[in-house]
């Protein structure tokens, strides 16, 4: 009798309920999936440089503002991150990798590694990346990181005790073209070796 | 035929899609307005912990655990000036050596970025740039009519409340003692305007 009367109203706020949730939920699904639109795509190595110019566009903004981060400016570089090897499995702390040369022309480059959050990782290493001047490399230029929990010599970085993390690849002054997509032999190769 | 159970059940359906439409875009546009631990929130928080309330805060050693901002590059030395133009416009000198990266960008409160450089475009090495809003700006064109050529960079700020970020790369660990030092002879001073 009484939800008779009022079934009208009860259904008009379930309609404002289920609204206000379906559109929050769609707004931390986009804001999850990256910076807004338009992102450079190399292989697992993903670059977002709508969101380092003065007209970037909402989500970029919005996403910036979650984080509590202050993007590179484009005219500064560009930021590259990995989430996957190359051949697109999940990166995973208790396996062993290795980065190969090469990377995209720029002045500098850095790459290191990083929770997806954007956190540096406590490990015995006290490293925590690589630029392009301090890295070892091979003769001819070439290099390789070995990111593994254990000791290794030459290039290493360890996620610590992380299971996920990303590698991130940030390119100071770089000539890249950011208005076609880069071809994926030109980033590091990031290739899985074993899993403990 | 479509059942009349379908029928009455579209417009609520329909419904439901609006309000969320509505919410998403209101929650991503307000996200940087709103959100609590954006990148400026978070220098202005550090500045007042360490007792800085004008000029250079110089940043910590970027280490797990001890980050202000997230994203950052482990092998940068940092520093922000925090400015509120609501009075006074805003002056901000600075030297390169023209050998190591130093990149200076310019954040809204949100964290968006609207102006950048790295020392590639600094003029004879040095940084010399004036923040305003379009107010102050007008009013320093009107003090310097017919004056000599300008010396400094002129910049509108679009929010009266930001940040300047100064980065520094430490191509090697052992550089960033002395760029932490480089850096503490930058300047950032809000000043008066011209009297006319």
């Amino acid at each position: 009798m009484f939800l008779e009367r009022y079934s009208l109203y009860l259904r008009a706020g379930l309609v404002m309920i289920a609204g206000l949730l379906l559109g929050l939920f769609t707004t931390v699904l986009s804001l999850n999936a990256g910076y807004g639109f338009n992102p450079l795509e190399a292989g697992p190595w993903t670059a977002w440089p709508s969101v380092g110019v003065p007209d970037s566009d909402p989500y970029a903004r919005a996403v910036v503002a979650r984080t509590g981060e202050s993007p590179l400016g484009r005219d500064q570089g560009l930021v590259f991150t990995a989430s996957t090897d190359s051949s697109g499995a999940p990166l995973d702390g208790a396996c062993d990798y290795s980065l190969e040369d090469p990377t995209p022309p720029a002045r500098f480059w850095t790459l290191g590694i990083v929770s997806p959050r954007g956190s540096l990782f406590a490990n015995p290493t006290g490293r925590f990346g690589y630029s392009s001047v301090d890295i070892l490399r091979h003769e001819g230029g070439g290099f390789n990181i070995h990111v593994s929990r254990n000791i290794q010599t030459g290039n290493w970085l360890s996620p610590g005790e992380a299971r996920q993390f990303n590698f991130i690849l940030r390119l100071y002054d770089t000539t890249l073209d950011v208005d076609t997509q880069p071809k994926a032999d030109h980033f590091p190769k990031i290739t899985k070796l074993n899993c403990a | 035929m479509i059942p009349d159970r379908l029928l009455n059940f579209l417009p609520w359906a329909l419904a439901t899609l609006m309000i969320a439409a509505m919410v998403h875009l209101v929650s991503v546009l307000l996200m940087p307005a709103l959100a609590p631990k954006d990148a400026y929130a978070r220098l202005a928080s550090y500045a007042k912990a360490v007792g800085i309330n004008e000029g250079v805060v110089a940043l910590p050693p970027i280490t797990p655990g001890a980050e202000i901002l997230s994203f950052e590059d482990a092998s940068f030395v940092e520093a922000a000036c925090i400015y509120d133009l609501s009075k006074r416009p805003y002056h901000v000198t600075a030297s390169a050596d023209g050998e190591d990266f130093f990149g200076l960008s310019f954040h809204a409160s949100g964290g968006r970025i609207y102006h950048a450089i790295t020392d590639r475009s600094a003029i004879k090495g040095k940084f010399d740039i004036i923040l305003g809003n379009a107010r102050q700006m007008e009013a320093l064109e009107n003090a310097s009519d017919g004056a000599a050529p300008l010396q400094e960079v002129r910049i509108t700020a679009p929010t009266s409340r930001g940040f300047v970020l100064l980065r520094v790369l430490a191509k090697r660990g052992s550089d960033q003692a002395r760029l932490r030092e480089q850096l503490k002879s930058v300047k950032c001073e809000h000043f008066d305007l011209p009297k006319d």
